[in-house]
């Protein structure tokens, strides 16, 4: 609850130090200390709230519990992360950086609401919350044509999907009368009804496209190779890891008694997102729209986690988001110092800069979920909620022969940096705290990897 | 048959024949012209709920504003000659089939619903006096951070409205 608030208060600070400040980077130091105060003020209500039951704000609108806390403060830090890794790049985006970065607070204050709404009036408003600052990000950059494609692809699209989103929460209210997703009376199935399970799957829809599971991925590769590449790096992460948690929230908590009636559905998808994500990843030339297929693919591996409605699931959200979240920003960021995004835009890298080829290597080991690597044990969580769940073998065997898959295009980009012969072009050396912070980062990836259990003892 | 049951019939009858009206007319204008009854329509609607301030808001904001913002897109860009692309048979066809499969199951659906009746609340709910207070009180929550989508809605007008001049970017 402070969170939201605060949150709302330093986007505003920031839209006027706009006005005030002249000075790019020290618009972008003073984001980076705001991330870091809201950072502190979200430990603060970590602290601050007992670990008893769930408490509820403004006639049970939000209801915060521990996950919901623990999650807000992970995605705060991830951002606070890659504001210090991504910071001076924005800068170079456009000329209302300011502007930016009180979007990106916005969109964390939609972060907070998806993370303990109770109520599908505060699903709707935290997913809008969410989306609008990322269709003007996704423009920002106004000179090229292909970001306000995003923009304007973005924009149609995601209006469209709130639309269904609107109609599925009709439905529900129809059905039952009620918009506290607690509350809902089909929570006893023998009550069920089939208004509201067109309601599901319409919301299931709506939340699907949000985290661009298929067939409601389309938008995602143009939207993510479009925009600049600062932004892709805060949709693919924070903002895809966010719309998981409201998604899996809902999903749990409200229809969970009913699950029998939305997983073949949902199964039926997470196997798409999965053939569609890692196929099409691999006929790529480009390595930024081969990331947004691969973030297609985690989807894909994220959905295990809804569909499996047990306490592992949740656990196993929260690891693969801080897990995908800090090695997918961590490979934007390379990604960002090279002046070619295709595959040959790495040859020799490692010969030119050795360290930033080895994090490169560790991030893209953690997504292809190589063990002692944070990826490795967010695929481990999830694929055991859906074990525990004993009842989808045989996606679990797909999703594994999936990764299999995903072991390629990913070690192509490894093999460029290190047995290719080239030249990889840089816009600006690597300074020396850029690498720093580099090596942080992958060292995070690491301890997630081999300490997963710390993510967790907040809870 | 009494006369709100009259009312209904003819308000439904004009809301669905000028929404397919909207659909089905080649012409820009006149699917605008047919969208702005369909909103009357519906309007009535909710006067028939005795929702007076929801069907005031709704002439305003949809007939009203929107549909004039409308009408100026279709003028100056002159879209009113029929020159929509002609889409594949093959893609008309999956449209109509998937559609159609849509259509089937929410029938099939709402065949079978039942709908719990709402009526424990007070017939005066739509007045602007219960709405306002319902707002400010069991839904402030939701109405004042709805603040923060108008924010960054504007933020997003300027950002990509305002003229990008590169001798400012020190």
């Amino acid at each position: 609850m402070k969170a939201i608030i605060a949150a709302t208060i330093l986007g505003i600070v920031m839209m006027f130090a706009g006005l005030q400040m002249k000075n790019k980077s020290s618009v972008v130091t003073l984001a980076i200390v705001l991330a870091f105060l809201l950072l502190g003020v979200n430990i603060w209500d970590l602290v601050a709230t007992p670990a008893t039951a769930p408490v509820g704000y403004f006639n049970n609108m939000l209801r915060i519990d521990r996950y919901a806390l623990w999650f807000s403060t992970l995605m705060t830090g991830v951002t606070v992360l890659y504001t210090l890794l991504v910071g001076k790049e924005i800068q170079k985006v456009g000329v209302h950086v300011a502007e930016y970065f009180a979007l990106i607070f916005f969109i964390l204050c939609g972060v907070y609401i998806l993370s303990c709404y109770n109520n599908m009036l505060m699903l709707f408003l935290g997913i809008e919350i969410l989306s609008i600052p990322q269709y003007i990000l996704a423009g920002s950059d106004k000179k090229n044509l292909k970001s306000s494609e995003a923009s304007l692809k973005y924009f149609l699209m995601g209006a469209f999907s709130t639309g269904i989103l609107l109609m599925g929460i009709t439905l529900l209210y129809g059905a039952t009368g009620s918009f506290n997703i607690v509350a809902y009376s089909f929570l006893q199935s023998d009550a069920l009804n089939p208004l509201a399970l067109g309601g599901v799957i319409f919301v299931m829809i709506a939340l699907g496209f949000k985290v661009s599971a298929a067939p409601m991925h389309m938008w995602t590769p143009d939207v993510y190779d479009g925009s600049p590449t600062p932004f892709t790096a805060y949709m693919a992460t924070v903002v895809k890891a966010s719309a998981f948690f409201a998604f899996i929230r809902l999903f749990q908590v409200s229809f969970g008694s009913i699950s029998s009636q939305w997983t073949v559905v949902l199964s039926v998808i997470t196997a798409a997102t999965l053939l569609i994500g890692n196929l099409t990843a691999v006929f790529q030339q480009s390595v930024k729209r081969m990331l947004s297929y691969s973030s297609i693919a985690q989807a894909g591996f994220m959905l295990f986690a809804v569909l499996a409605v047990n306490a592992v699931a949740w656990q196993g959200i929260i690891i693969y988001a801080v897990a995908y979240s800090i090695a997918t920003i961590g490979i934007f960021t390379v990604l960002m110092k090279l002046k070619d995004y295709t595959y040959d835009g790495f040859n020799g890298l490692a010969k030119k800069e050795p360290l930033l080829a080895f994090v490169t290597t560790i991030f893209l080991f953690s997504l292809a979920g190589i063990p002692l690597t944070g990826g490795f044990m967010a695929k481990y969580y999830v694929i055991q909620a859906v074990m525990v769940q004993n009842q989808f073998l045989w996606l679990v065997i797909f999703g594994l022969l999936m990764a299999a898959i995903s072991v390629y295009y990913y070690f192509r980009v490894i093999i460029a940096m290190y047995f290719k012969e080239g030249n990889a072009e840089l816009h600006a050396p690597v300074t020396q705290g850029e690498k720093v912070l580099l090596v942080i980062t992958c060292g995070l990836v690491i301890l997630i990897g081999i300490f997963p259990q710390l993510l967790l003892s907040w809870i | 048959m009494g006369i709100y049951d009259i009312a209904f019939w003819i308000l439904t009858v004009i809301a669905i024949g000028c929404a397919l009206g909207v659909i089905l007319s080649r012409n820009p204008i006149n699917s605008v012209l047919f969208l702005i009854a369909t909103f009357f329509a519906i309007s009535g609607h909710y006067l028939l709920l005795n929702a007076q301030f929801l069907a005031i808001v709704n002439i305003i904001v949809y007939a009203g504003a929107i549909m004039v913002l409308f009408l100026f897109v279709i003028m100056l860009m002159n879209l009113n000659a029929d020159v929509e692309p002609q889409k594949g048979r093959l893609v008309q066809l999956a449209g109509v089939v998937s559609g159609g499969a849509l259509l089937l199951v929410l029938l099939a659906a709402l065949r079978t619903a039942k709908y719990p009746t709402l009526e424990s609340t007070p017939n005066e709910i739509g007045l602007i006096q219960n709405l306002g207070e319902v707002l400010f009180t069991q839904y402030v929550l939701p109405f004042e951070i709805s603040s923060v989508l108008f924010l960054s809605a504007m933020i997003g007008a300027i950002v990509i409205g305002k003229k990008e001049d590169s001798t400012h970017s020190a």
